[in-house]
């Protein structure tokens, strides 16, 4: 007999879906289609909980110090995080992908420095490194997407070269070599595609660190500046409010929290498809 | 032999590592191209950002200048602090007692929890119990620090009133920012003593040792958890990085008085000898850690001692 806990492998991969689904919606479908402004708010109605009605308009999420609606900033907030968060991984994943594919084919002195870069960029605390960086260029959308992206190259870095050195081995990467292909042309065709799998799986269990991280920085006061609301923002600045309004911070951490466990989950149940198929 | 060579190659790279650092460290503050204007107040008239240029020796040669305080930085002066007029040293020795201990406890109290629930889920997988400690690990990794951190305070601080919610020098004050920093490091040790013990007990030394009659908790406890704890071990300076990483939020929100906060408060600031010192502390840090795990990891392995 099956019981709940052990419902089925798949249900782990399901659940992670939905809940990475519903919030992607909430980040999509609240902007375009809610009617109340996210950055200008009403200062008649401040600090109103969950479900109040306002001059006949509903509040689901309450309302914040300057009045405005935590539905409309939570909407926003997410995708502006989401959107930092991907297009950040986006630059970590390349960046990565080719220095390690490089270090693992070509190995020699190229290799030695890029694994060393690697171990150099993994011994500094990224909260710290951003944090510098972000005080020294200045707090904006585009420096920390570049610099959430560029600090999180060594991870995939290190699997793309150990994947490569697999992949070297094999015959049809020598017969590539003998007939004249160039080594270019070998990592694009036939290396990359073989390794891109696991860089994915990678990524997945990769992005609940970019979320948090985000977060984290936007907390501090030194992601994406107000009014433009973050996840991080929104729970920093909600944080002087928490004797009086305590909804400002649950949901924002709530939304965290679903997306990190979403990706976990998801990427738990890949890596675990992944060892099936190779056994 | 082979151990010492092992030795003497993490060392190495233990160095060539914090040299780097200490390049980033350093080329960071000249991302603006003028790190004078970068540390002066923005009102600061043009012959003042002179002035301090020539004083800092931002004129030299980038070379010298790097060398300089490469140099500094071996005999542990970091430069005076933008904003005390103190040397920076001295301000992060004052505040790491405060983070060692927060550190401590947190790692402590999460470690032995952790091993405790990773060792209960592994040996009854499968059952209810093993999915609740496995929902509870999921969560803990899944929940920001910061976040836990504020949800501790509105919960046991402003609603229940039993526990403060601020400030250092009683042990009250040291349980809840412990909670919020050790969490993670719950979740993380808990998911790996349990995946590493249940790859060790479906071995085949623990099936003769069964055979041999030895059961229970003994067969754990002597047989199986010595070989779970190695990649365990391995992964803890990983573990580390993010540990400061949380320390540093916990503090800000705790108001405790420790290096995380020194660091936050130094970047808002603009204090970047402080900030320096910071990073390359950590760094150091880090990479001692790393480097005991190392060591630990010879130990528990004999296999590679050979």
């Amino acid at each position: 007999m099956t019981r709940f806990w052990n419902a089925g492998r798949n249900a782990d991969a399901i659940f992670a879906i939905s809940l990475l689904v519903a919030v992607c919606a909430l980040s999509i479908l609240v902007p375009l289609l809610w009617p109340l402004d996210p950055i200008r708010g009403q200062l008649t109605a401040t600090f109103r909980p969950p479900m109040s009605v306002v001059g006949g308009q509903l509040h689901p999420l309450g309302t914040d110090q300057l009045g405005r609606d935590l539905l409309a900033r939570l909407g926003l907030g997410t995708a502006i995080s989401l959107g930092i968060v991907l297009f950040a991984s986006v630059i970590a994943v390349v960046l990565g992908t080719t220095l390690g594919m490089i270090a693992g084919y070509f190995g020699g002195w190229l290799d030695v420095v890029i694994m060393r870069a690697v171990d150099i960029q993994l011994a500094i605390p990224f909260i710290l490194l951003i944090l510098l960086i972000v005080a020294v260029v200045g707090p904006s959308m585009l420096n920390l997407i570049v610099v959430l992206g560029v600090t999180g190259w060594a991870i995939f870095a290190r699997v793309a070269r150990a994947r490569t050195l697999e992949v070297r081995e094999l015959e049809y990467i020598d017969a590539s070599r003998a007939i004249g292909l160039p080594n270019f042309a070998i990592l694009l065709r036939h290396v990359l595609p073989n390794i891109a799998g696991s860089q994915i799986v990678l990524l997945t269990l990769d992005l609940p660190r970019l979320i948090i991280l985000e977060a984290s920085v936007g907390f501090l006061g030194l992601g994406v500046q107000p009014p433009t609301p973050t996840l991080g923002n929104l729970i920093g600045e909600g944080r002087s409010f928490i004797l009086l309004a305590n909804w400002l911070v649950l949901y924002p951490g709530l939304v965290i929290g679903c997306l990190v466990v979403g990706c976990n989950l998801l990427g738990d149940w890949l890596v675990r498809r992944a060892d099936r198929r190779g056994a | 032999m082979k151990a010492l060579i092992f030795i003497a190659n993490r060392a190495a790279q233990g160095i060539i590592v914090m040299l780097g650092v200490s390049a980033i460290v350093f080329f960071a503050l000249f991302l603006t191209g003028d790190p004078a204007a970068l540390m002066m107040s923005p009102d600061a008239s043009r012959a003042e950002i002179e002035a301090f240029r020539q004083a800092m020796g931002f004129n030299d040669p980038i070379w010298v200048q790097y060398g300089r305080f490469l140099g500094g930085v071996l005999s542990g002066e970091f430069g005076n602090s933008l904003r005390f007029q103190r040397p920076a040293l001295d301000l992060l020795l004052e505040r790491l007692p405060a983070t060692a201990l927060l550190a401590c406890t947190a790692l402590l109290w999460s470690s032995l929890l952790g091993f405790f629930l990773g060792t209960i889920a592994a040996v009854r997988k499968d059952s209810a119990i093993d999915f609740a400690i496995r929902v509870i690990s999921l969560l803990g990794q899944a929940i920001p620090v910061f976040w836990l951190a504020l949800i501790l305070i509105i919960v046991f601080a402003l609603n229940l009133r039993w526990l403060p919610s601020s400030g250092i020098g009683t042990a009250k004050q040291l349980i809840l920012p412990s909670i919020a920093l050790g969490a993670y490091y719950l979740s993380a040790i808990t998911r790996l003593v349990r995946a590493s013990l249940i790859e060790v007990l479906g071995e085949n030394y623990i099936r003769t040792a069964r055979a041999k009659g030895v059961q229970g908790w003994s067969l754990v406890v002597h047989h199986a958890l010595r070989n779970a704890l190695i990649p365990v071990i391995t992964v803890q300076g990983i573990y580390f990085a993010s540990l400061l990483g949380g320390a540093l939020v916990t503090e800000i929100i705790f108001a405790w008085p420790g290096i995380g906060r020194l660091a936050v408060e130094s970047i808002q600031n603009r204090d970047f000898p402080v900030v320096q010192a910071v990073v390359l502390f950590a760094a150091f840090v880090f990479v001692v850690v790393n480097f005991l795990v190392d060591l630990a990891y010879l130990w528990l392995n004999p296999r590679i001692r050979l």
